[in-house]
């Protein structure tokens, strides 16, 4: 339920176009072919009583409250379950429907609490609302019959209660938990008057298959699944549309407050991203923000052994700026940069570069997509000229398959994968290439066709082979080859080479010849084959060249262009792409120009009045090497926990400690913080106002659901740092910070809040040429002309298993937890993963005398740590798996400095290891 | 590890992802890749390597340093 | 050696069919075979000899009858109080029109050279010399209407389906035979399963389905056994499989077993359940011969339409519907039991009235007492009184009644009936066996129990019956299938003939 009321039409949408003309109630309205009569008498104005009806879910007819009478047919047909006919002639409300619905609603009634006034839901609760629609006066059968008004409650999940006296078994809990979420968690158990609404095989929510997505509260139309926050505080008041600041999903949200307290947050149907879904950690997982461990005011101290001492905004950017421009004088300035976040705003993101490099003046400003995507904006920048993927969240279900490479969406990116899903179970078929058994592979109504379980660290040998297959068993699209791309000849000679075929790289990559080869034909023969891909693809050694791989791939196949294909990065957090798009590399101006580019240069300079350096700036390892080195002493760290999530963290820490000045800008005091001399308390993205851009180059709204905790915005303090280093920088709003991003950004030029809350959103490039935005990229050509096809030799990474460590770590994310889990790890997230835990074979634990639950003791070449082993055959023998979510266990302790060739993007997802019992 | 051995490391590893080409394109692409992306700081490190013996260096990133220096 | 047949059918099982068939073959001289049941139940178990007169009939044979009767049976012996003449010319089966149980209780049921012998695959050879169209249209021109209780003409649906883009398309054969006081597609699966996959294959050429299922209650572990049985025997013949006949016809068959959920007899649910889901009913439409099986078109009829198909197209349409009236053509398989002296298999074309078949063929009621009534087509079906017994067994007349025929099965009750309890049976069964989707049917059959009970009560007995009224209007129009749909049939027949019952007994 939501308290902003949102139209529901009753039943989804039909495509195509409105050619059916129905009369309702005498109102003339056209409609799509296969519309429901419930539908078309919603477009026509006319509320039809509905309650197992709603338009995010299939038609069930249940209910049977929204009969109608339909001239020259028979009976009183259920409106949501029948579809519209030319001419036909409906009439919602007749003597005889009206006595079927306050029939029903007697029937409900006669089981239902009669508790209104003291109901959570009184004011948002459907039941009441219908009782009134109908005109029920009376319950003839009394109160005293069989009933369900003793049924236990279920309080086991965090964020929700489960009533069942108030359930009016409707099944829109059950047909949200399988059709929008694909869980499949919920059932009704038992039969006829018995049926209730069971989580798994009648345990409790929290015990079952539930991930807690809140699909089943939302869709409740009575108190039985309700929220405990509006169980505590009550109803809200009032509703801001705004964006999560987790995933690179982008999931729009309405925050729902009570004055000014955030009573619950409800996922916007009009959201692009997530049209109305949401996971555990977007719906629910916002308690951090008020959580008592925020900083809110500045703090200062002379050495990182000092105690913190509480200090005015002034002192405290007049501090960083005093000290920054000293270091300079001394040091020269290069000496000084900065580290923006993924997980600002566009605005604070570009502020940051802008301060970098008009205040600074230097361009040693990077990104955590470094650590991240940076692979990505560079393969795909190489083959089709931008580095942004080609498709909107939307294009899944056009998709015949789909090939996950290298990413768990049901964890990482739960609301994408649920659309994903749903294609799925459509009949569309998938290809997994994991060396884990993600969930993908096999769940509820899902099955992978091929799952290809490669060696950590030889995904280019595998996307060698599947396009050695293509090239050579004649699956290449010549039409879409020779029209739209350039460089095929020699590629395709490189890649049909024997030493690319499936059978010669299968010892290298342990995946089977033939199945590899299957996989291959499925996709290349495929109508529309997609490719999705997570930082399993980026964080190696050669993520770049399997990006451009995995491009060459979709180029030979023709699967680019339309929709139901396209290459995909899942991002990882809510706004890699737009902390790319900023211009937050150390080489690359806003909108992915290069800094040695003259003429783009001077576009900048005249606008910001300074020189802007030609030369590209530091990457975040460089600059740690620089700092160790002795020639980098000034640091200004955005919003992003280097010292818990970057590799190899001795080097980290080594290289924080021997800088002059760290600034630390978050909302908590990180492990970072521990290496900081000032700390500037920084806005949850329930405070901040700007735009995030998520994984589809969506860019959404971020709307203030409350002012900043500390006064200040976050672009407010950059400008004001800047400005105390002598270059004045200054906006009203933030709005004119997009304005300004807009007059330099070629992709840019349409965009403006005043578009954004038009449009919802809009995916750029966003032009004259596109003024509504692009959903879909390279359509009739690519962003570089021709798209490009780069030959990409496997190069075997450094790292490899040896008898010290004989085992390969690969890491990834859990559902419930979220990256080093500043925000996670305060909210009641906790119940479903309180510790990172290692998975890992049972034969790799058995050699090793370990069993499940067994603290272990795990080490690399560069470091050791200990944490609980679980074990599990997901993992195939010989590798082992982490997640990174808690610094207790610090996992990069033991990841290496290994890092992509082209874009020093750390190599996470392979590091060599050994695994023994803790002593 | 020192920073020096970074230098090294980094650009022994784009020469190696070059590998597959003549040398002569080989040198052009890693001389390419290290001029786009590298900043000076580093650049500079890695021609101290070369200048003091070019001991651990792949010899298509000397050829290349000095085709960047030219 | 002498043949001698003993039926294997479970109803002729459960009075002791097993024991006498083993006793009869301690003695060399004898072959038994285990045929299906001729469908007389009053004398079950029913010894048949095969004698150059023809097939002799002794019973009912106990297991202890059999000492005497074994020496006896190589002549035929007339004499034996068990003897009850040539059985094919007994008069109760000889004024049957029997068609679709032509074989039934002739032949061993899982041999293949009795069923080729007997007729079998005429009608699969003559459908496949056909093409779909023609094959839809003798089964459309024949007038076969869906026995499952609908009614609805058989070629129709099934043409729905031919005209369906190519691709994966099922038949399924609903065995779930779950109305109280049925047995015709029990006896069936279990007397002549070739049939039946027989009918099956001609329906899945003309719709082009590569792929049946029958769902069989799992009430029903004999037949169960037996279709498994004949499936594999049909394999092994070539009857099913990728060559069927040596045609390029390709097509094979399974069995599914259910849960004990009646609702499962209702088509949609029993797709549910094929799926592997709960058995909930699916609104329609869409119609499962659109989006059926696995969202596939598919034909789902009952066992008794698709027996029926082979005799349709080996003997022509018009055969076939030269028997019946009006609109109900050929014949129909009527299930007579509960009160009634010869409870059984009375098969006759379409017209006979309710009295001839209670009367004549059932003599009345086992108890001797007058007949207070009938309940026709199932448990959801009306309740007539002795009145309404010149009603011919016919479709349309019936359902102008306010009553139906459903799936043939007639249950007999003499004047000791409580009809007041068999309303509150009907909403109790309803309540029992509904599915829980719709509200009127989840929550309206719990509180016409509880409505029922006031009104027996005396409880403002006025009031509270138009409360019922209103309930069953309720349910009839409202629920989402027949289950809810038709519940107020018996309870409305109940109050509408006996009124009595529900207001005569409290002061």
């Amino acid at each position: 339920m939501s308290l902003l009321k949102e139209p529901d039409y009753g039943t989804p949408p039909k495509p195509g176009p409105a050619v059916v003309d129905v009369e309702i109630d005498g109102l003339p309205v056209t409609v799509a072919e296969g519309t429901s009569v419930m539908r078309a008498a919603a477009l026509a104005g006319v509320d039809i009583p509905k309650l197992c009806a709603t338009d995010r879910l299939d038609a069930f007819g249940s209910c049977r409250l929204c009969v109608v009478e339909i001239d020259g047919r028979r009976g009183t047909p259920a409106s949501c379950t029948t579809p519209v006919a030319p001419g036909m002639s409906v009439r919602t409300q007749t003597p005889k429907v009206a006595k079927l619905r306050q029939g029903v609603m007697e029937l409900y009634i006669s089981d239902h609490p009669l508790d209104c006034l003291t109901c959570s839901a009184n004011g948002d609760c459907e039941l009441q609302d219908m009782a009134g629609a109908v005109g029920l006066r009376q319950v003839r059968y009394g109160y005293q019959g069989q009933n369900h008004l003793d049924a236990t409650a279920d309080r086991s999940n965090p964020y929700f209660d489960f009533e069942p006296s108030k359930c009016i078994a409707c099944s829109r809990c059950v047909r949200a938990c399988g059709e929008i979420q694909g869980t499949f968690a919920l059932t009704i158990e038992g039969r006829g008057f018995d049926s209730k609404v069971s989580a798994g095989a009648g345990e409790s929510f929290m015990d079952s298959e539930c991930v807690s997505c809140g699909a089943c509260v939302q869709a409740c139309p009575t108190a039985t699944l309700q929220e405990k926050t509006v169980l505590q505080l009550g109803m809200p008041t009032r509703s801001v549309v705004t964006t999560c600041a987790y995933c690179g999903v982008g999931c729009s949200f309405k925050a729902e407050l009570r004055g000014t307290e955030l009573v619950r947050m409800v996922p916007h149907k009009d959201g692009g991203a997530n049209e109305g879904h949401s996971c555990v950690k977007g719906r629910f997982a916002f308690g951090y923000a008020t959580h008592p461990d925020r900083r809110l005011k500045p703090m200062v101290r002379e050495r990182i052994t000092d105690e913190w001492r509480e200090v005015s905004w002034e002192e405290a950017i007049g501090t960083v700026a005093r000290r920054m421009r000293e270091i300079q004088a001394a040091h020269g300035p290069d000496a000084i940069g900065a580290i923006s976040s993924s997980r600002c705003t566009n605005e604070e993101v570009f502020v940051v570069q802008k301060m970098v490099r008009a205040a600074f003046g230097n361009n040693n400003v990077d990104t955590c997509a470094r650590v991240c995507h940076s692979p990505t904006g560079y393969g795909l920048k190489q083959t089709f000229g931008e580095s942004a993927g080609t498709q909107d969240f939307r294009s899944v279900a056009a998709a015949d398959v789909i090939v996950v490479i290298g990413a768990n969406p049901t964890d990482g990116h739960p609301v994408f994968a649920s659309r994903m899903k749903k294609r799925l179970r459509e009949g569309a078929r998938l290809i997994v290439i994991d060396p884990r058994r993600i969930d993908l592979v096999r769940s509820p109504h899902i099955e992978a066709a091929h799952h290809l379980q490669l060696r950590p660290g030889t995904n280019v040998a595998v996307v060698n082979a599947l396009a050695h297959v293509a090239v050579t068993e004649g699956l290449v699209d010549k039409g879409f080859v020779a029209d739209r791309c350039e460089g095929f000849a020699e590629w395709a000679a490189f890649i049909a080479r024997p030493e690319h075929s499936p059978e010669a790289v299968e010892g290298i990559t342990g995946v089977p010849a033939d199945e590899l080869r299957a996989a291959a034909r499925l996709y290349a023969g495929a109508p529309n084959g997609a490719i999705y891909y997570g930082l399993g693809v980026t964080e190696h050694s050669q993520g770049s060249t399997m990006v451009m791989g995995m491009a060459n791939l979709a180029m030979a196949c023709g699967n680019l262009g339309r929709d139901g294909v396209g290459v995909n990065p899942l991002r990882g957090q809510n706004n890699v792409q737009g902390s790319c798009d900023m211009g937050s590399f150390p080489h690359e101006l806003p909108g992915y120009r290069h800094v040695s580019d003259d003429a783009v240069r001077t576009v900048f300079e005249k606008l910001w009045d300074r020189p802007i350096l030609a030369d590209p700036g530091l990457r975040i390892p460089n600059m740690f090497d620089a700092a160790v080195a002795g020639s980098f002493r000034g640091l200004f760290v955005h919003g992003e926990d280097i010292a818990q999530s970057d590799p190899n963290l001795q080097h980290v820490t080594a290289a924080l400690t021997a800088m002059d000045l760290v600034v630390v800008q978050d909302l908590f005091l990180n492990e970072t913080a521990k290496f900081a001399h000032v700390f500037l308390p920084g806005a949850s993205f329930l405070e901040k106002d700007g735009t995030f851009t998520n994984a589809e180059r969506r860019i959404n709204r971020v709307r203030a659901v409350m002012k900043p905790k500390s006064g200040k915005h976050e672009w407010q303090i950059v400008c004001e740092i800047a400005t105390a280093m002598g270059y004045p920088m200054s906006y009203t709003h933030p709005s004119e910070i997009m304005d300004e991003i807009a007059s330099v950004t070629p992709t840019f030029t349409g965009v403006s809040f005043e578009l954004l809350d038009k449009l919802g959103s809009v995916q750029w490039p966003c032009n004259p040429q596109a003024p509504e935005g692009t959903p879909v990229m390279h359509v009739d050509e690519f962003t570089r002309g021709k798209g490009k096809f780069v030959v990409t030799a496997y190069v075997p990474t450094d790292e490899r298993s040896t008898r010290k460590f004989p085992l390969i770590l690969t890491t990834g994310r859990i559902l419930s937890q979220y990256n080093v889990g500043a925000q996670t790890r305060r909210t009641e997230n906790v119940a479903w993963h309180r510790e990172d835990i290692l998975e890992l074979h049972p034969h790799d634990a058995e050699v090793r005398g370990i069993t499940d639950g067994d603290t272990v003791r795990l080490a690399s070449r560069v470091g050791q740590t200990t944490l609980r082993a679980h074990i599990s055959d997901r993992m195939p023998t010989g590798v082992v798996y982490t997640t990174f979510h808690h610094p207790v266990t610090g996992a990069n302790v033991v990841t290496t400095e290994n890092s992509d060739w082209a874009t020093n993007c750390p190599e996470y997802k392979v590091t060599a290891v050994q695994v023994g019992l803790a002593i | 590890m020192s920073h020096v051995i970074s230098e090294q490391r980094m650009a022994n590893q784009i020469a190696a992802n070059q590998r597959h080409l003549p040398e002569a394109d080989a040198v052009a692409a890693v001389a390419g890749h290290i001029d786009r992306f590298w900043n000076s700081f580093l650049r500079s490190r890695l021609y101290a390597l070369v200048d003091a013996g070019a001991a651990g260096l792949d010899p298509v990133v000397v050829k290349a340093v000095e085709r960047i220096r030219t | 050696m002498t043949t001698v047949y003993v039926p294997r059918d479970s109803a002729a099982r459960s009075v002791g069919s097993d024991e006498v068939a083993a006793a009869l073959a301690q003695d060399p001289a004898l072959r038994v075979v285990r045929n299906g049941s001729r469908g007389m139940f009053w004398l079950e178990p029913l010894v048949e000899v095969e004698t150059p007169a023809g097939r002799i009939g002794y019973g009912p044979v106990a297991p202890s009858d059999v000492d005497g009767l074994r020496p006896l049976l190589a002549t035929g012996d007339v004499t034996h109080p068990l003897y009850v003449g040539r059985v094919e010319e007994l008069p109760w089966l000889a004024g049957q029109q029997r068609v679709t149980f032509a074989r039934m209780g002739v032949t061993d049921p899982l041999s293949t050279q009795d069923y080729v012998a007997h007729g079998g695959l005429v009608g699969l050879r003559a459908a496949l010399r056909r093409t779909q169209a023609e094959v839809v249209a003798e089964v459309t021109a024949s007038g076969l209407r869906g026995r499952g209780g609908a009614g609805f003409p058989a070629g129709v649906k099934w043409k729905t389906v031919l005209d369906c883009p190519e691709g994966l398309k099922f038949v399924c054969c609903n065995a779930d035979e779950g109305d109280s006081g049925t047995f015709a597609d029990r006896m069936v699966l279990e007397g002549d399963p070739f049939m039946l996959i027989e009918g099956m294959t001609i329906a899945a050429w003309a719709v082009g389905a590569r792929e049946g299922y029958v769902y069989i209650r799992s009430e029903y572990p004999d037949a169960v056994q037996t279709m498994r049985a004949a499936i594999d025997l049909a394999r092994a013949e070539g009857w099913l499989g990728e060559r069927v006949l040596g045609s390029a016809f390709a097509f094979d068959l399974h069995v599914r077993v259910g849960a004990g959920a009646y609702i499962c007899g209702e088509e949609t649910s029993m797709l549910e359940s094929l799926e592997g889901k709960r058995g909930t009913v699916r609104a329609k439409p869409p119609i499962p011969a659109i989006e059926g099986l696995f969202g596939r078109p598919t034909v789902v009829n009952n066992v008794l339409t698709l027996a029926t198909v082979p005799v349709i197209l080996a003997d022509g349409a018009e055969h076939y519907a030269a028997l019946g009236m009006d609109r109900s053509r050929g014949t129909q398989v009527f299930q007579l039991g509960g009160n009634v002296k010869r409870g059984g298999i009375v098969e006759t074309a379409f017209g006979m009235t309710l009295r001839e078949l209670v009367e004549s063929y059932g003599g009345g009621t086992l108890t001797g007492r007058p007949v207070r009534a009938v309940q026709a087509g199932g448990p959801l079906g009306a309740y007539l009184p002795e009145s309404r017994f010149d009603l011919p067994l016919e479709y349309e007349a019936f359902a102008a009644a306010g009553a139906m025929l459903g799936h043939g099965g007639v249950v007999v009750f003499d004047d000791t009936v409580d009809m007041a309890a068999m309303a509150r049976f009907a909403m109790e069964f309803c309540a029992e066996e509904s599915c829980g989707k719709c509200t009127p049917c989840r929550v309206g059959a719990v509180r016409g129990v509880e409505v029922i009970d006031r009104i027996v009560a005396g409880e403002r007995p006025d009031e509270n019956l138009a409360l019922l009224e209103d309930l069953c209007e309720l349910m009839t129009d409202g629920s989402l299938c027949a289950m809810g749909g038709l519940t107020p049939m018996p309870v409305r027949s109940a109050v509408a003939f006996f009124p009595d019952d529900f207001l005569s007994r409290k002061p």
